[in-house]
């Protein structure tokens, strides 16, 4: 047998396991293609297609005096949370219950929750590398006229981080198995990114249909992004309707989580 | 036939006492009894087997042991503490190796072993405990690209990389080659002399003979007996004794003499099989009716045979055991 490790206790505290776990999470969600994907691939090619539409048919768009690609910013922004936060964290968690990972942690002196505390780590990184892309490409490449009022940013990234990835561990929670967690992520992205305003932004709508957009997680995101990136001091509706919501979802999530 | 449950008379190390005591342990799912009323305990440094066929609720007991169920009533104590109440504190010398569960496909073998070393206070040496499983040129393969028992011995890996003071073992060996599977009981008996008290669920009986101390049987979620591997296989495996007697006996004086079962007779041999301890029971008997024996032959009963015939008897009675 081997001999045990005695300055084992130096690195056996919390900071030196959370440090590994996270390293290792990190690693696995390089390894894994579409994570990477999706949080660097989705931003380059939405900004390339965005700003296509912009030197296609130059100019502001009508009466708002913001170009295609200016107020489509947000919306890029809102969809990469989504397929970070609901299409990809909750399938993980999903898969580490169902392969026993989740359970094999739980025989040792780290509980799974800080399993879930590293994926979502990795995975709020991984979303902030495509803020930053999308900034920086919209700006520099595209000459998009951004007057990002960091502090209203900040807040408006937060809450919309907070409410479409707390409704994705909702997600994690509930589903029983892989396949159904992958038709309810499916459906779930897509009606998000309508909400959000992909297809039709909700100013183009009106009625009935726009006031869901705009109290709906994604719509609100959207909303308060749009006002920030354009230094405008976001609705506090927007910001008080992603609050609710991410109380809520965490709450719901927290209750129903199953390790096992 | 009443059978055996001694629990404690056998014991390969007397001096020491039980690390852990399970006492009327029951565990329901609906009306489903998985544990009904099991007791045993585990002395500190033995290898404690668990056997009895699928569905027995072998899992079920090492599951509550573990912690990761709680018992529906019934205590059970390792080292003073409860599975349940003081989990932080178990977990830090339980090594657990779960059966049927796999790890994320892309991740290496090295970091698996050193991602649990780092749970641990005071864990083993993540590439000398590889190189004691074998599989130390594995380190940087993926999980995915592992064959069956390479997977097997990484499980292992991360039960024991803890430095375990107690080790649960689930269907250790289950898709080993035999190759593999020396090697793995050489593991688990050089785990056991350095004092780690090993909790061995198996259904391969040659498994248990070779490691095992004690074995408790479970049944239909009973215990159904507990003793060394030897005693059940004596006592309950069917030994079979060949001799000739010094003048004739009929069958019915032989079927009286207490164990014996089935006779057969060929020229001036008889062989006489059964349980207990026949030759000494038979070659008592005779003498006292004046006959004696000759050209002796005894044949010890296996364990396999005591499975079988344990598991077999109580199927018959299977209905009434499952009622509480």
């Amino acid at each position: 047998m081997t001999s045990s490790k005695q300055d084992g206790s130096k690195d056996g505290g919390f900071q030196g396991h959370f440090a590994e776990l996270l390293k290792v999470e990190g690693k696995l969600a390089l390894r894994e293609p579409t994570g990477l994907a999706m949080a660097t691939g989705a931003p380059i090619i939405f900004l390339v297609v965005f700003g296509l539409i912009g030197i296609v048919s130059p100019g502001p768009v009508a009466n708002t005096g913001y170009t295609v690609l200016d107020l489509y910013v947000p919306v890029i922004m809102v969809m990469i949370f989504i397929f970070l936060g609901i299409a990809s964290l909750p399938v993980t968690m999903v898969k580490y219950r169902e392969m026993g990972w989740l359970r094999r942690f739980s025989v040792t002196p780290v509980p799974p929750s800080r399993l879930l505390a590293a994926q979502l780590i990795v995975n709020l990184a991984l979303a902030g590398v495509a803020v930053l892309i999308v900034i920086f490409g919209s700006e520099l490449i595209f000459g998009a006229t951004l007057h990002v009022s960091i502090l209203y940013f900040v807040l408006s990234l937060v809450t919309s981080i907070a409410v479409i990835f707390s409704l994705g561990l909702v997600v994690a929670a509930i589903a029983p198995s892989q396949s159904t967690t992958t038709v309810l992520t499916g459906g779930l992205t897509f009606l998000l990114l309508f909400l959000s305003g992909l297809w039709l932004p909700p100013s183009t709508i009106g009625g009935l249909l726009a006031t869901i957009m705009y109290y709906s997680p994604s719509g609100a995101s959207v909303q308060a992004l749009l006002y920030s990136v354009f230094n405008v001091t976001p609705p506090f509706t927007a910001i008080i309707t992603m609050v609710v919501y991410a109380m809520v979802f965490t709450f719901i999530a927290i209750r129903y989580f199953r390790w096992e | 036939m009443s059978l055996p449950q001694i629990p404690g008379l056998r014991d390969a190390r007397p001096d020491s006492g039980p690390v852990i005591t399970v006492q009327h342990l029951v565990k329901r799912y609906g009306d489903f009894y998985a544990v009904n009323d099991v007791s045993f305990s585990i002395r500190e440094g033995e290898i404690f087997g668990i056997i009895g066929p699928n569905g027995a609720g072998k899992t079920t007991t090492v599951e509550c042991i573990s912690g990761l169920r709680v018992p529906d009533s019934g205590t059970i104590n390792i080292h003073g503490l409860s599975p349940h109440r003081d989990r932080n504190r178990i977990t830090e010398f339980l090594g657990v190796q779960l059966q049927q569960s796999s790890m994320p496909p892309r991740l290496r073998v090295g970091e698996a072993v050193k991602l649990f070393a780092s749970f641990y206070p005071n864990p083993f040496d993540p590439d000398g405990l590889l190189e004691t499983l074998g599989i130390k040129n594995l380190k940087n393969s993926v999980y995915k690209k592992l064959s069956g028992g390479e997977k097997q011995r990484l499980s292992i890996a991360l039960a024991l990389v803890g430095n375990p003071k107690i080790a649960i073992l689930d269907e250790l060996t289950t898709g080993l080659d035999p190759e593999a599977r020396r090697e793995t009981w050489a593991l688990i008996e050089s785990i056991r002399d350095r004092g780690v008290t090993v909790i061995l669920v198996t259904h391969f009986m040659d498994e248990a003979e070779r490691l095992c101390d004690r074995l408790a049987l479970i049944n239909h979620s009973k215990l159904v007996v507990l003793d060394t591997p030897e005693a059940i296989a004596g006592q309950l495996g069917g030994s079979k004794i060949r001799f000739v007697p010094s003048k004739s006996v009929d069958d019915k004086t032989l079927y009286a003499i207490p164990g014996v079962r089935e006779i057969e007779r060929k020229e001036l041999y008889i062989t006489v099989s059964g349980t207990g301890d026949l030759a000494a029971s038979v070659i008592d008997s005779l003498a006292k009716i004046g006959v004696h024996v000759s050209s002796i032959e005894a044949k010890g009963g296996s364990l396999d045979d005591a499975f079988v015939k344990l598991t077999k008897d109580d199927r018959y009675r299977a209905q009434e055991r499952l009622q509480p």
